[in-house]
């Protein structure tokens, strides 16, 4: 008994499951105040819609976080990534797929470079991700003014509107179809979710990012080419931010410079509740879903009760606040040190709680070889 | 297996019959997915005229929904007018939205959470002008009245039933015509405008590029200054910026974007430099300016007759009393010099254009 009851008092202190109580409560209260909250096609759609755009932006500044980093311009990767598939489409004519695999690469290149300079120059990912959004926020503007008519590229390749207008309703068999609540929209982000699930849960790669995270020097020390992975994790964080630029283009409907000018907030909100460490070392990919989701479903709930502007965005800062003093307690009750470092005991950790301890009792094999540069 | 396993799986197990809960089936002989959703298709009735048909019409089903692309001075007279066409119309409900924080995935939201709550009309500034179509489209397969106010879709498709908008180009055409003629046929210019990357500010600059090439060279103009419309605070550095880098050499400055011209007549009186401004709108520091001269003039818009007029046709629209005979047809709302001789009496001339478009559309852009 006591064991069952030790149990469920841990169920319920994790964050995660917190989260769900909060949303389901919210769904619960905000369909039954108004019952126009479960309308399928414009409430629960759109909402799924945007729940799986966010939770790759979130995801895309997870792996950041990952490591300790952060990335402010994920915003401006997203725009550079759809820009570059909006380029594809429109003056290259290329179908759906491919261009779609050239914006990830160019979201790719621009994250690797961001990581190259961290990595080389030393200096603080916060003044180096800062700097690029400077810069890319210049450049696609530009880009476009001088690439398209209008500052936007129209053109739509077969599929486009598929994935990011259509719903289940439209896969049909026979005379029987999908409901029109969930869009479709929502197969990348778990395909996505799934992936990144996968490389910190079960992979050698996943599990080296976390120990950086958790103590580069320790990492360095156990032979972990923290270069490398500091470089990784910021070329996936640029793979998934142009992923979400396509995301955002496929559901509004064109490929312009203003896509992910509304990403950084909700890509750090949503890791965080879920309960990412900002000082690296932790992920959650369900606790981010789920930190996402609670945002939106709030902004959906104010939304429908015709909550003004002010009020929402007091509301949504309340939300980050929460969301920041939560991370400070968890530190704080962690033990761990100031500058947040994790003590050298203390492990990595993924949402897959298998995972920790055999990350700690598989060393890598490049303990005497890999980069030599940084473990100095 | 560890107590995070359990957890994990729970969260699964939960996400999972959420997902069941909210999936359910459709039917492919269903074809009606908004049952909210008004119907316009309903036969209008028999009247001689459109007027009749007006006069006849009740309205009180009719939830009107003026949603601008985010929170701007410009939308503000939308409010009153809103409330003025719900009283004289018998509108059903009248709601002003303006928390789509200039995000076109926002606004969809917005548009979305208010179709669900009953909204069946919507007059709609687009925040995206190459996006907003795709969104004219969905209301509209859905069933809803949809008027582009204040701005038109970028490109020649407008999805929406009609637009009644500002012809940009031609109120930068107006402006910078009005300069030149202030400074006397000759002289540099400069141009402040809104968004770079918003189609009509590109409309706005061809407009004033046109005014100036008409003069064969004798009027310079310079770079046009964009994205200075974020607010009041980004306009006022431009200005300044503006005024200590060629202020000297400028003879007038013609903005085309609300914050910049309240902000440039500000500057421009501090610096005590005889530059001609025109600016846009009818801001009370813009209209004091040119009844003190600071201010040559100024290219008002109609955001009154946009929400007045637009309403009204948006309720013969909803109500299935009248149909567009043009569906997408294209509406100037009309831009008004103001200038010290007319700065007293230039809303009767607005007041009179309002009444001829709501006249337009009874006669020939509305089937009843």
């Amino acid at each position: 008994m006591t064991t069952v009851m030790a149990r469920v008092k841990k169920t319920a202190a994790n964050p995660r499951v917190f989260l769900l109580f909060l949303i389901v409560l919210l769904v619960v209260l905000f369909g039954s105040l108004k019952p126009a909250f479960l309308n399928g096609p414009f409430v629960l759609a759109p909402l799924m819609s945007s729940i799986a755009i966010f939770t790759v932006v979130g995801l895309a500044q997870m792996v950041a976080l990952s490591v300790g980093h952060m990335n402010l311009a994920v915003g401006q990767m997203a725009s550079l990534g759809a820009m570059v598939m909006g380029l594809c489409y429109d003056v290259f004519r290329m179908p759906l797929i491919l261009g779609l695999l050239v914006g990830l690469v160019a979201g790719a290149a621009v994250g690797a470079l961001t990581g190259w300079i961290i990595v080389k120059t030393g200096v603080n990912s916060f003044i180096v991700t800062l700097a690029m959004s400077f810069a890319l926020i210049g450049l696609v503007p530009a880009m476009y003014s001088w690439l398209s008519e209008g500052a936007a590229f129209t053109s739509k390749p077969a599929g486009l509107d598929l994935i990011g207008r259509q719903t289940f309703a439209s896969i049909c068999m026979g005379n029987t179809c999908g409901t029109d609540a969930v869009p479709l929209i929502i197969l990348p982000a778990i395909l996505i979710m799934g992936l990144v699930w996968y490389l910190y849960s079960r992979t050698r790669l996943g599990r080296e990012i976390l120990v950086t995270g958790s103590n580069v020097k320790a990492a360095e020390l156990s032979g972990v080419p923290t270069g490398r992975r500091l470089m990784f994790v910021h070329t996936l964080s640029g793979t998934l931010a142009a992923a979400a630029g396509f995301m955002v283009a496929a559901s509004v409907g064109s490929f312009t410079p203003a896509i992910g000018s509304e990403f950084m907030l909700p890509s750090f909100v949503g890791p965080i509740l879920g309960g990412t460490l900002l000082a690296g070392g932790f992920v959650s990919v369900i606790g981010t879903f789920l930190g996402i989701t609670l945002t939106l479903v709030i902004r959906k709930g104010l939304d429908l009760f015709g909550v003004g502007l002010e009020t929402m965005n007091v509301l949504l800062g309340v939300i980050l606040l929460v969301a920041l003093s939560t991370e400070r307690f968890r530190l704080a009750s962690g033990g761990r040190r100031r500058g947040g470092e994790r003590p050298s005991g203390e492990p990595a950790q993924t949402d897959d709680p298998d995972q920790p301890d055999e990350a700690l009792k598989d060393p890598p094999e490049s303990v005497q070889t890999e980069d030599k540069e940084l473990a100095r | 297996m560890s107590i995070y396993t359990h957890h994990r799986k729970f969260v699964l197990a939960a996400a999972a019959g959420a997902a069941l809960i909210l999936a359910g089936c459709t039917s492919a002989d269903t074809e009606d997915t908004t049952s909210e959703a008004p119907a316009t298709s309903a036969a209008p009735e028999s009247s001689d005229t459109a007027t009749d048909s007006m006069e006849m019409a009740d309205f009180s089903s009719v939830h009107v929904a003026l949603v601008p692309g985010g929170a701007h001075p410009y939308f503000q007279p939308w409010i009153a007018a809103g409330d003025d066409a719900k009283a004289d119309f018998g509108l059903g409900d009248m709601v002003y939205n303006e928390t789509a924080e200039w995000d076109q995935t926002k606004q969809n939201d917005v548009l979305n959470s208010l179709a669900a709550s009953g909204t069946n009309a919507f007059g709609i500034f687009g925040v995206s002008p190459t996006d907003i179509n795709t969104t004219f489209k969905t209301l509209k397969d859905a069933g809803y009245a949809v008027g582009s106010l204040a701005s038109c879709p970028a490109g020649d498709v407008n999805e929406a039933d009609f637009c009644l908008s500002t012809d940009t180009e031609e109120a930068a055409y107006k402006a910078a015509k009005a300069a030149i003629d202030a400074i006397g046929g000759e002289g540099t210019i400069a141009h402040m405008t809104g968004n770079n990357v918003d189609s009509n500010t590109q409309r706005r600059i061809v407009g004033v590029e046109k005014a100036v090439a008409e003069t064969n060279g004798a009027v310079t103009l310079l770079p046009a200054i964009t994205d200075v419309d974020v607010d009041l605070t980004t306009a006022q550095k431009a200005a300044a910026d503006l005024l200590a880098a060629s202020g000297s050499d400028l003879d007038a400055i013609v903005t085309t974007a609300y914050n910049p011209a309240v902000a440039s007549a500000s500057a421009i009186a501090d610096s005590g430099l005889d530059i001609k401004l025109v600016a846009i709108d009818d801001d009370p520091t813009i209209l004091a300016g040119i009844a003190d001269g600071s201010v040559y003039g100024t290219i008002a818009q109609n955001p009154v007759g946009q929400a007045y007029v637009g309403s009204w046709v948006l309720a013969e629209l909803s109500t299935g009393n009248c149909t567009m005979v043009t569906p997408g047809v294209i509406v100037d709302s009309g831009s008004f010099i103001v200038i010290k001789d007319n700065v007293e009496t230039y809303d009767d001339e607005r007041q009179a254009k309002s009444t001829v478009i709501m006249e337009e559309f009874k006669s020939n852009l509305l089937s009843c």
